[in-house]
Parts: C-alpha cells; sequence; structure tokens
C-alpha cells in the first residue's frame, strides 16, 4: 500500500497552478509574492526532477493472498 | 360498366393501406434464414428470409445496417425486427427491417436490454454520479487478464505517454460463468491499494465474450466503487451495461490508458508555460511597484524635503502665539474680575451700609409718629379725660364734672360750666 509521505506529482503541479494564478491576480502584497514566486519555483523545479527521474513504469501483479508482486507482461 | 374496374395500382395502394393501418403487422419479430443476400453500395441490405416452407423479401436501410456487429451471410439464421409493407412497383410486399440479431444471441439481448433499463432507471447511469477522472495519476489499477492484448496495450500505453504511474494489476476471468464474480471481487479488494484510477476491461471478442461486463453484480460493483472507473470493453462498437455505470468509457483498452495519462510532453509544456506565467507575472509586480515608487519619490515633499520641516514650523510657531495670547487673556480676566470686586460699593464704603440702617430706623420711628395721637394734639386737638377716661361723646358729660384736657405739650384741669 503507497504511503503518501512527500506530494504527488499532480498535487505538486496543482500548487504551482494556485500559486501562478494568485501571483497573476497582482493583488498580494511584493513580499509574499516574492516567496510564492520562489515557491512556485521549488515546486517547478520537484515536478522537473520527478519528470527527469522518471523510468520505466513500476508494474506490479497482486496475487491471491493479496501482495504485490512484479509483473512483466510476456511479448 | 367499367365502373367496376378498378387499376392495379388502385388495387396495390389499398392493399398497402390496409398492411399500413395493420397494427400486428406494425412492428413483428421474425426468424428466419437468410438467402439471396446482397449489400448494395449505399449501404442497404437485400435478402430473403426464409425457413423450410415460406419465405418473404426484406430491405434493410443503411440507417439500420449501421448498428449491427456482424456481417450477414446467406444461411445465416437471425432474429428481425421490422414492419411489413408493400413495394407498389412490384405489388411486393416485404418486411422493412430495423434491427437483426444473430438467433441464438436473441435472449442475452434481450436481457441485455432490460438490465440496462432498469439500471437506467435506477439513476445508476446519471451524470451527478460519474466522478471526475484524476489528469495525473500515481497508480493506476487494471481489471483484466493477466495475459492477453488487453493488458499488453494498457501497459506498453501508459509506459510511452506517462511513465510515472504505477500500475497495479488485479487478473481476472474476463470470459464465461464465473468472470463476473472474479470482476466483482477484483474491483472490491483494489479499493485497499490507494488507486487513483481503476480501469475494468478486456479486449475484443463476441457478445457472449463480453457478457460478464453486462452482468448486474459487474454493474452495480463499479457503480459503488469509491475510485473513478474507466470501462474499456472490446472494441469501439461494443456497448456494455459496465461502459454506462462506468465514470467514463473508453472505446478500447488503448484509449483508456489514454484517457488515463497525460502526454509527458504535453505536461513538460504546460510546466514550462507555468514557469514563465509566473515569471512575468512578478515581472509584472515589480514594475508596477517600480512605477509606483517613481511616481511617490517625484512628488515634491520628496524633491523639496524642508518643505516638511517649515509647515511643521509655521504650526509651532501659531501654537506658541496662540499660547501666550490664551495666557494674557486669562491674566486679563481674572484681574478685571478682582478689580470689579475691590471697586465694589460695600468695599469702598462700609459706613454706608450702618446709614442705610440708621435711615432705615428713622423711617420706621417717622411711620410710628404718623400713627401716634400725639401728632394729631399738634395739629390743635386735644384730648379730653374724666376720671382718667377719654371721652368720646358730650352724653357723658355733666355740668361741674372736673376734665383733664391734654394738650401736645402739656396738660390743664378745667371744670365744665
Amino acid at each position: 500500500m503507497a504511503e503518501k509521505k512527500e506530494l504527488s506529482f499532480e498535487e505538486n503541479l496543482e500548487k504551482l497552478e494556485t500559486i501562478v494564478k494568485k501571483l497573476e491576480s497582482g493583488e498580494i502584497p511584493l513580499d509574499d509574492a516574492i516567496n510564492e514566486f520562489n515557491e512556485a519555483m521549488k515546486l517547478a523545479k520537484k515536478c522537473d526532477e520527478k519528470l527527469k527521474k522518471a523510468e520505466e513504469t513500476i508494474t506490479k501483479l497482486v496475487n491471491k493472498d493479496g501482495e504485490l508482486i512484479d509483473f512483466k507482461i510476456e511479448e | 360498366m367499367n365502373d367496376k374496374y378498378i387499376t392495379v395500382s388502385q388495387l396495390t395502394r389499398y392493399i398497402k393501406y390496409k398492411i399500413d393501418t395493420d397494427v400486428n403487422l406494425n412492428e413483428v419479430f421474425l426468424k428466419g434464414e437468410i438467402s439471396n443476400f446482397k449489400a448494395h453500395s449505399r449501404g442497404h441490405y437485400y435478402f430473403t428470409l426464409k425457413d423450410e416452407e415460406s419465405r418473404i423479401n426484406a430491405i434493410m436501410f443503411s440507417s439500420s445496417t449501421k448498428k449491427i456487429k456482424f456481417i450477414p451471410t446467406d444461411g445465416m439464421k437471425v432474429l428481425v425486427t421490422g414492419k411489413i409493407s408493400v413495394f407498389e412497383a412490384t405489388g411486393a410486399y416485404q418486411i422493412y427491417i430495423n434491427d437483426m440479431l444473430e438467433d441464438g444471441i436473441g435472449n442475452l439481448y434481450i436481457a441485455y436490454e432490460q438490465l440496462k433499463k432498469k439500471l437506467e432507471q435506477e439513476g445508476l447511469f446519471s451524470h451527478e454520479h460519474k466522478k471526475p477522472i484524476p489528469k495525473i495519476p500515481n497508480r493506476i489499477g487494471v481489471i483484466t487478464a493477466p495475459t492477453g492484448a488487453a493488458i499488453k496495450d494498457i501497459i506498453s500505453t501508459i509506459k510511452r505517454r506517462w511513465p510515472l504511474s504505477e500500475i497495479i494489476l488485479f487478473p481476472a476471468l474476463v470470459q464465461g460463468e464465473e468472470a463476473a464474480l472474479d470482476i466483482v471481487k477484483q474491483i472490491k479488494l483494489s479499493e485497499e491499494y490507494s488507486l487513483d484510477t481503476l480501469i475494468v476491461g478486456r479486449g475484443g471478442g463476441s457478445i457472449e465474450d463480453l457478457w460478464p461486463f453486462n452482468e448486474e453484480i459487474v454493474a452495480r460493483a463499479v457503480y459503488e466503487c469509491s475510485i473513478p472507473v474507466i470501462s474499456a470493453v472490446g472494441h469501439e462498437i461494443d456497448f456494455t451495461i459496465c461502459d454506462f455505470v462506468a465514470d467514463l468509457r473508453a472505446p478500447t483498452p488503448t484509449g483508456a490508458a489514454e484517457m488515463a495519462v497525460p502526454q509527458m510532453s504535453d505536461v513538460i509544456t504546460y510546466l514550462n508555460q507555468l514557469q514563465i506565467r509566473s515569471n512575468k507575472a512578478i515581472q509584472n509586480k515589480i514594475a508596477i511597484l517600480n512605477q509606483k515608487l517613481l511616481q511617490i519619490t517625484n512628488r515634491y515633499i520628496f524633491t523639496n524635503p524642508i518643505t516638511i520641516y517649515q509647515s511643521k514650523e509655521i504650526s509651532f510657531d501659531n501654537l506658541i502665539e496662540r499660547l501666550k495670547y490664551g495666557a494674557i487673556n486669562l491674566l486679563h480676566i481674572k484681574e478685571k474680575h478682582f478689580t470689579n470686586i475691590k471697586n465694589s460699593y460695600i468695599l469702598k464704603s462700609p459706613y454706608q451700609l450702618i446709614d442705610k440702617k440708621a435711615n432705615k430706623y428713622l423711617q420706621t420711628i417717622s411711620k410710628l409718629e404718623t400713627l401716634s395721637p400725639l401728632l394729631t394734639l399738634k395739629r390743635g386737638y386735644i384730648i379730653a379725660r374724666k376720671d382718667n377716661k377719654t371721652l368720646t361723646s358730650v352724653k357723658s358729660i355733666r355740668k361741674g364734672d372736673k376734665l383733664d384736657l391734654q394738650f401736645s405739650d402739656g396738660n390743664i384741669k378745667t371744670e365744665v360750666i
């Protein structure tokens, strides 16, 4: 079972979207805007790193005992 | 004489009218075997339906032939639905078919229609029950056979588009008697694996092969599943009950994988756009603030800062001035008040107060004098008394009485003669 310690790619992307929209509204004070901007850059970097690290898709099979085992499709 | 005879077309029209208005012939369920099958280039089918003893011409227009999922051939046993009418040019009655099934699967078809109607009425297909499919899922569950084209297509498509997602396969029988129960069991099990999206499906096959996905228990399990479900059963043309109940219907297993994950390149482009947008936004913000700052610093007060000091100085002077006048004024008022007191009459001549009292005394005395009889005497009156009694009438006086007469300035004794 997955333990979600860190935010998923989608959650990071959603946060980034929210910040960009907030920045674009222009309604936040400069100090906050700069903080948000830094946060946006961090999030973008995180997403970027995740994309770069993306390797082979992990494929598992749930066996009769409900355990996850590696699954390879026979070519 | 000729009036008795009608034309062929009149007769034909009359027969056509009779047939067309007969309710029994308006919707006919007919079974038979196909022969003389011809598919017209425009999509219409022309053939004959027959059994051992009879035959009827059949026509199926392209609007209806598009819906059927098999190619009819001579000798094929079929179940058709249609209406009987007359083709006036040949005077032949024929059946105009709007639906055709291979015989033998007819019962399945009826079961399908009945279940579809029932679940639709219960609201299992309604849009408000549809869950949105996550755009970028972490974990995708797949319920299908562990071998075969479906799982292969799903895995390769996801791998190609979005390798970040994890795929968890829940192997299930996808055809045969036990398939429906197996699929239901795996749908329930999948809920325990923190899935973002669940794909349920199989590759193409005959209607019997796809049948488990038309079973009520499968439909209900899909409906009750808390994970957003993409249904991917068979080919584009196959619609199963599972498709209607699922949150999203995919035409094929590959299609399901495409709907489940984004294309990596699209996400990268989007991510870049977001970065550009935040850069632009912050630059805008700074530019606007810069402009504001410039406007403020250009104001008179900043270019001539001494004016701040000057204006303060003026108001300070004003205050001092007011303070000074205020104090002097107050002094004046008090002084005047004091002088007034000092100059008051009483303080200046206290004797007058005594004089006033003395005067009043004298006035009182004088008043008393006015009332006194002595004053009257002074004006020439006298008081006569006899034996110390004041006389007020001559009747009380006799000859020889000795009277006392009081004048204002003394008394005398006298005798009445």
